[in-house]
């Protein structure tokens, strides 16, 4: 099943020298005993997981949440998360996969269907009798910060009907908008399409697929690869004609750019050019600002903000460029989270038996926020499942550092969340 | 952009970047993954033993220091006075007061301290957390060894069977493990988090109030709280009415993790950037003829294309081979990691290592490293720096053996210190 990539993800845990770094920071280890630790489920099992091998090891690995804090604090370089991803597909391959998390990886087609008759879908999904219902009959956790489908259309609807008054410029820059965006939250969208043509960039919205993210972090990776592969067919064009292709989502990006890629071995020649085409928007416009080229006619936003750069986005590697570039803001005090992780990895927090490990590992966030003062509004964070698990906990709205940006170019209204 | 980037999360690196940012610089920070000071045991070891003496502890480091560096004239410390290596390691006790996080010596001051293993062996050390200082072997109050049932890699009696073979007064005793967390199993990192809470104080005085008798103290696991460690070691003294210490666990080391998460929060504070999982794996450097060549930028990885880093001035601070500070293959290869510097290192793999495993002049390969010039700048054959705006620090640093000396933390804080005060003036 792996063949070549074994050479990155599995040889690396021969790096590792026991010094349990990863155990001591891990976010899940540290609230439940169901979770061993990234030393134990990773590099140590892995010696006796083996292709064929009558049993798995252990099957504590679905506990893991696939935040990577593990591979940010390892001092030897080992892949742990990946190792653990691996496993679990591997158990995936060999045992099934649950309905609820079948259900749970297609994200791009919950969106699309709810999308049809959104009033019938947010009621059908969000009144407590089905909350109930879901929990009982799917494992699908009552109390968890399921999305609300978007009320005025699609992302694509707006984009397609606003089409008249897009800029249009030699400047060009792609935007992948992902399944959250383009069904959930457009509004960010359109906050980013704002940012970039205030910058005099065109924005082009090709056809797009979801990234498989979710289906590789419940370990379906058969059908995460093909949409890696579409993704890849329909975005290589703008990637060879030297086009970046900037997204919001931070975990979209990062599937994109390598977890896609390096998890299923897909490390073709188009795959690499999706690899170096694809930004995060906030590593995009810092890149911007260091070349001078960034407008910077930015109005006050006198608040203070609290910012939780996601694990998802740390995971990049990249530093904090949502910080450096919000920290050109006139008037916005912001306050850096040192949090590892919010809890909700995506769809982890989601599932019945892993709701409350969520909420436990969330509440350092939580607390972080509650510690700023009463004069906080809203908070920062730019993962959309991540925001949604932050106003579960806090319960303050949660915006999208694109949101900021916007806002303090005088183009979009942080309360409402539209354009001005 | 920053006036300084520093290479590596570890000790000497978080000191040199405290000193910068004191100054006034500009400063971001950079490592692969977090720092040596997660194994260590949170002391400051200056020199516990002189190299081929391994049977007595050094008495008055700062003092011997002299007589290792007139018989080593290459060594790290000798590039500082008596002066210079004193005044870095009160900063040091200094900070460690601002960050709630005090540290002290021995009784009698330029003393090493003494202070139990977690195998019941003497440890030489100069400076130990508060919490450690009451284990000091001089003192002479009997110890009673408390360990918790269950615990993993803490165990009272070897360690009170070893102190009493070397003629201290030790005995030992198990309290449940129920005292001090709910969990089917933690590691200490994690034991000392669930110590934060309150709650479970009481029970914990309670339970060692009934073993310890008259004119003891008390030597437990060092897991007694992360984040309020200062308020359960004043209460344990407070209602045993007994000295209570920690004695170091295996990794990860709760008293290290005390100390790098403190700095690393007294270091945000003062605005330096400081960015983990960001592995460097390029430079580019421009190279005069004949004169030093200029760093300007380096590359760590990313998802996607190497992130360019760039800084006025470059410190590297990624530690001896443990550290990652170099590398090496089957073949004998040593390479510096990052610039692929110099490194004195005797180049045939037979001679890395001396033929006897303990043998009391140590192994040749771990005395390899950079070689720097009094300004703390890499150099090749001459005292010319190779670059200009390149400085080194820390157990990267050639000519002392850090593990048979026990000199590491002291090495790390005292060129820390002084490479990032040679790079401001």
């Amino acid at each position: 099943m792996h063949t070549k990539s074994w050479h990155s993800v599995g040889p690396s845990l021969d790096e590792c020298i026991k010094c349990n770094i990863c155990t001591s920071y891990c976010p899940v280890a540290a609230v439940t005993d169901l979770f061993p630790g990234p030393k134990y489920v990773g590099p140590q099992a892995q010696r006796f997981r083996e292709v064929g091998q009558p049993q798995t090891p252990d099957h504590s690995v679905d506990y893991c949440s696939g935040c990577r804090v593990c591979n940010e604090v390892c001092p030897s370089g080992v892949k742990i998360a990946e190792i653990n991803a691996r496993a679990r597909a591997q158990i995936v391959a060999e045992t099934g996969i649950p309905l609820r998390n079948r259900l749970l990886g297609r994200n791009e087609t919950l969106g699309k269907m709810g999308s049809l008759v959104p009033a019938l879908a947010n009621f059908g999904m969000h009144n407590p009798l089905s909350r109930v219902l879901a929990e009982k009959v799917m494992g699908i956790a009552r109390e968890a910060p399921l999305p609300h489908w978007s009320s005025d259309g699609t992302f694509g609807d707006w984009f397609k009907k606003t089409k008249a008054q897009r800029l249009k410029s030699d400047k060009k820059v792609v935007y992948y908008h992902g399944c959250a965006t383009m069904y959930y939250e457009p509004f960010i969208g359109k906050a980013a399409v704002a940012v970039f043509e205030h910058n005099g960039f065109e924005v082009i919205v090709p056809p797009q697929n979801c990234c498989g993210l979710p289906m590789l972090s419940n370990g379906e990776f058969k059908a995460a690869g093909e949409y890696h592969q579409n993704n890849i067919n329909k975005l290589l064009v703008y990637a060879q004609a030297g086009l970046d292709i900037v997204g919001t989502s931070t975990s979209c990006t990062l599937t994109l750019k390598e977890e896609a890629p390096e998890l299923l071995d897909m490390d073709g020649e188009n795959a690499q050019m999706i690899t170096k085409a694809t930004w995060d928007i906030f590593e995009w416009l810092r890149e911007l600002h260091d070349r001078g080229e960034l407008k910077t006619d930015f109005r006050d936003l006198n608040m203070t903000l609290p910012y939780h750069a996601p694990c998802q986005y740390r995971a990049h590697r990249v530093g904090k460029p949502s910080m450096d570039i919000m920290s050109l803001i006139p008037g916005l005090d912001l306050r850096e989270s040192d949090a590892r992780c919010c809890g909700i990895a995506g769809t982890y927090g989601y599932k019945v038996e892993k709701y409350q490990i969520a909420m436990d590992v969330g509440a350092e966030l939580f607390d972080f926020v509650a510690k700023q003062g009463e004069d906080v509004t809203m908070t920062a964070c730019d993962s959309e499942t991540c925001r949604w698990q932050l106003e579960h906990g806090t319960e303050l709205p949660s915006r999208h550092p694109i949101e900021f940006l916007a806002a303090a170019y005088g183009l979009y209204d942080l309360e409402k969340r539209q354009l001005i | 952009m920053a006036d300084l980037l520093i290479i590596g999360a570890g000790l000497s690196g978080l000191m040199a970047a405290y000193t910068a940012a004191k100054a006034g610089l500009k400063v971001n920070l950079a490592a692969k993954g977090l720092g040596s000071l997660h194994w260590g045991a949170g002391t400051i070891d200056v020199l516990g033993y002189m190299p081929g003496q391994m049977g007595a502890p050094v008495q008055r480091p700062l003092e011997q220091i002299q007589t290792l560096v007139q018989a080593n004239p290459d060594h790290p410390y000798a590039l500082l006075t008596h002066t210079q290596i004193a005044q870095a390691l009160a900063a040091f006790v200094a900070l460690s007061k601002d960050l709630g996080l005090p540290y002290g010596g021995a009784a009698n001051p330029g003393d090493n301290l003494l202070l139990p293993s977690p195998a019941g062996a003497a440890r030489p050390t100069y400076l130990a957390p508060r919490g450690q200082l009451a284990g000091d072997l001089s003192r002479s109050e009997p110890m009673l060894i408390v360990g918790f049932e269950r615990m993993r890699d803490f165990y009272p009696e070897l360690v009170a069977e070893n102190l009493t073979k070397l003629g201290y007064k030790a005995r030992a005793a198990f309290l449940p493990f129920s005292l001090i967390s709910k969990r089917r199993d933690a590691n200490t990192v994690q034991l000392a988090h669930g110590l934060d809470n309150k709650a479970q104080w009481a029970a914990l005085d309670a339970a060692l109030r009934k073993i310890i008798r008259p004119g003891e103290r008390v030597g437990l696991p060092a897991i007694l709280g992360m984040e309020a460690h200062a308020a359960l070691l004043a209460e344990l003294e407070r209602e045993t009415a007994a000295p209570v210490f920690e004695i170091p666990t295996l990794p990860p080391s709760v008293p290290g993790v005390r100390l790098f998460s403190a700095l690393r929060r007294h270091l945000q504070g003062m605005g330096v950037r400081i960015s983990v999982g960001m592995e460097v794996i390029a430079t580019e450097t421009t190279a005069t003829n004949g004169a030093p060549g200029v760093v300007r930028w380096v590359e760590s990885a990313t998802s996607s294309r190497p992130l360019q880093l760039r800084a006025d001035n470059y410190l590297l601070a990624t530690g001896g081979i443990l550290g990652g500070g170099f590398d090496s293959d089957v073949d004998g290869r040593v390479w510096e990691t990052i610039f692929d510097l110099p490194l004195s290192v005797p180049q045939a793999r037979a001679d890395w290592f001396h033929p006897s495993f303990l043998a009391p002049e140590g192994h040749p390969v771990f005395r390899g490293g950079v070689k720097v010039n009094r300004q703390f700048q890499p150099v090749a054959e001459e005292e010319r720096p190779l670059y200009a705006n390149l400085w080194a620090s820390g157990n990267l640093l050639a000519h002392s053996d850090a593990i048979q000396e026990r000199s590491s933390e002291g090495t790390a804080v005292v060129t820390g210190i002084a490479a990032a005060q040679a790079l401001i003036a």
